[in-house]
């Protein structure tokens, strides 16, 4: 009698502890990055990385029934062996329309703020509503994409893990995506080697490094690129709006279609430089096919226009000069510090692969 | 000989255009948000009817430049954000970012900023040599006097948020 009723106890209290667990938030999601990345990351409060959320987010992120073709995923355009670009000017879109501006790379999206080529969409969250549901990129509205993975045997269970929830809601699949591209951290290239004293750069790399950081200062013999004025430091990423001299009248008015106000006009996103070696064609129109042309550009060709950046504008290595006035050798040298930012485990990483690919 | 001609004089009209363009002044605004009593947004035109004083900066060259604008402390007080007897205690744990139009950020603390703690008198920029700032520059620059480098006397300033630090 009172064994049975201990019995009976100890099933009620491990129901209990059952149904408890089961509203208990998922496991966090721990993202690693080197010190030198520096902390002012953006994860926003409702939306918290955590394991169920980054393997379902990865699983999305490759799933191409959330485009109303079901031919295209987020993969398609962001091929992780181009560092999540796709070589192209302009990716298509499901109707076979051309992006207006180039596919951008994703790494190191933990600390940008305010995503685009023109900074419109503050989060990742928002952001992956644009290619979703715009009607020349995936072209499916979230409320459909919400029922088609209803109906997919694998992912009532994996929303229920990543958000507790029993029905799949149009916000978790946004949620979801910036979960798993949270995690894609760019942290092991050989410049990453050298910083922490793994690799020993070759001459030519360590004068690369040296010019991208300094300023150019003729009068006391310092030369210098100083890409580093924009790019900033190790993560090569600083988020900055500047019109980079292109063009004297941009055919593109960049974030002025965003902000409305005229010196706006031009400005784009400072990108990443983090394999900027794999990311091809440069510029947010895709213009520069090699990062030969792009350093030529900042060199040679920059535009001396009142909406230039001023400190892209007679900054130069010589006294008096309107263009940079870097040599030949010092060009390749800064070309052999730009592919020591590629990060080859990056582009192998299985936990950033395509999830259904065996 | 007529091509090169007619070249020259688009070559003039471009320059002239270009020069005009330099001088007209920039538009724009500037908001004093975050732990203000009220937060304020201001015109340049409203910034150039505030009492005005003199600051210096060296430019790249070494030279020393004459700004004239308004005090931040005087700007500050306008959004009713603790300077002078009220900038002690905790209020001491307070911080301003100076945004700016590329979205270039710098920070001062409070104290930094007030007459009862330096005599340093940083102004927020609206006209050089009785000119407005150019374009690339204005409406608003900062001008931090005293500077070993003019990382802090920002270009195109839009928006000072006070914060407590946490």
């Amino acid at each position: 009698m009172a064994r049975s009723s201990v019995a009976i106890g100890v099933i009620i209290l491990l129901v209990i502890l059952m149904s408890l667990l089961s509203y208990l938030p998922a496991p966090g999601y721990e993202i690693k990055y080197p010190s030198y990345f520096g902390d002012r990351i953006f994860i926003p409060a409702d939306n918290p990385t955590t394991e169920a959320g980054v393997k379902l987010g990865r699983m999305l992120f490759y799933e191409t029934s959330l485009s109303k073709s079901n031919t295209i995923s987020c993969a398609t355009c962001h091929q992780q062996q181009l560092s999540f670009t796709d070589g192209k000017k302009f990716s298509t879109g499901v109707d076979g329309t051309m992006q207006k501006r180039n596919t951008m790379s994703l790494a190191n999206l933990l600390w940008v703020r305010n995503f685009f080529w023109d900074g419109r969409a503050a989060g990742l969250e928002e952001q992956a509503k644009t290619p979703l549901t715009d009607p020349h990129e995936m072209g499916q509205s979230l409320q459909i994409s919400a029922k088609k993975l209803r109906k997919k045997q694998a992912y009532p269970s994996l929303f229920k893990k990543a958000f507790n929830s029993d029905t799949i809601k149009e916000a978790m699949i946004v949620k979801a995506l910036a979960q798993f591209q949270r995690t894609l951290v760019s942290a092991e290239s050989r410049y990453d080697k050298y910083l922490r004293g793994e690799y020993k750069p070759t001459v030519s790399e360590l004068n690369g490094i040296a010019l991208f950081y300094a300023a150019p200062d003729p009068i006391k013999g310092m030369r210098g690129a100083d890409c580093a004025h924009c790019h900033g430091g190790p993560k090569t990423y600083t988020e900055l709006f500047q019109n980079n001299g292109l063009d004297s009248i941009p055919s593109d008015r960049g974030r002025e279609l965003f902000t409305g106000n005229d010196f706006d006009r031009g400005r784009f996103r400072v990108a990443t430089l983090r394999n900027i070696a794999l990311t091809a064609p440069y510029m947010h129109d895709g213009r520069f096919n090699t990062l030969e042309e792009v350093v030529d550009h900042y060199n040679e060709h920059v535009s001396n226009n009142i909406l230039t950046s001023p400190f892209l504008r007679n900054r130069s290595n010589e006294l008096n000069g309107k263009q940079l006035g870097l040599t030949n050798n010092e060009k390749k040298d800064i070309l052999a510090f730009l592919h020591m930012l590629t990060d080859s485990s990056f582009i192998s990483n299985k936990n950033f692969s395509n999830p259904f690919s065996k | 000989m007529t091509f090169k001609y007619i070249a020259g004089i688009f070559l003039i009209i471009g320059f002239s255009n270009f020069h005009l363009q330099s001088q007209t002044p920039a538009k724009g605004t500037l908001k004093i948000s975050g732990q203000v009593e009220k937060q304020i947004v201001l015109t340049a035109e409203q910034v150039s009817k505030m009492k005005h004083v003199t600051a210096v900066l060296t430019d790249r060259g070494g030279k020393n430049v004459n700004y004239r604008g308004v005090s931040l402390q005087d700007l500050l007080g306008l959004a009713g954000v603790s300077t002078g007897s009220a900038l002690r205690g905790e209020n001491l744990a307070k911080y301003l970012i100076v945004k700016c139009a590329d979205n270039y950020e710098v920070l001062f603390s409070l104290a930094e900023i007030d007459s009862s703690f330096t005599d340093r008198v940083i102004i927020l920029a609206d006209t050089t040599g009785g000119n407005p700032l150019p374009v690339d520059k204005g409406p608003f620059r900062l001008i931090v006097p005293g500077e070993k480098k003019p990382a802090r006397s920002a270009y195109q300033v839009r928006e000072f948020v006070v914060k407590f630090a946490k």
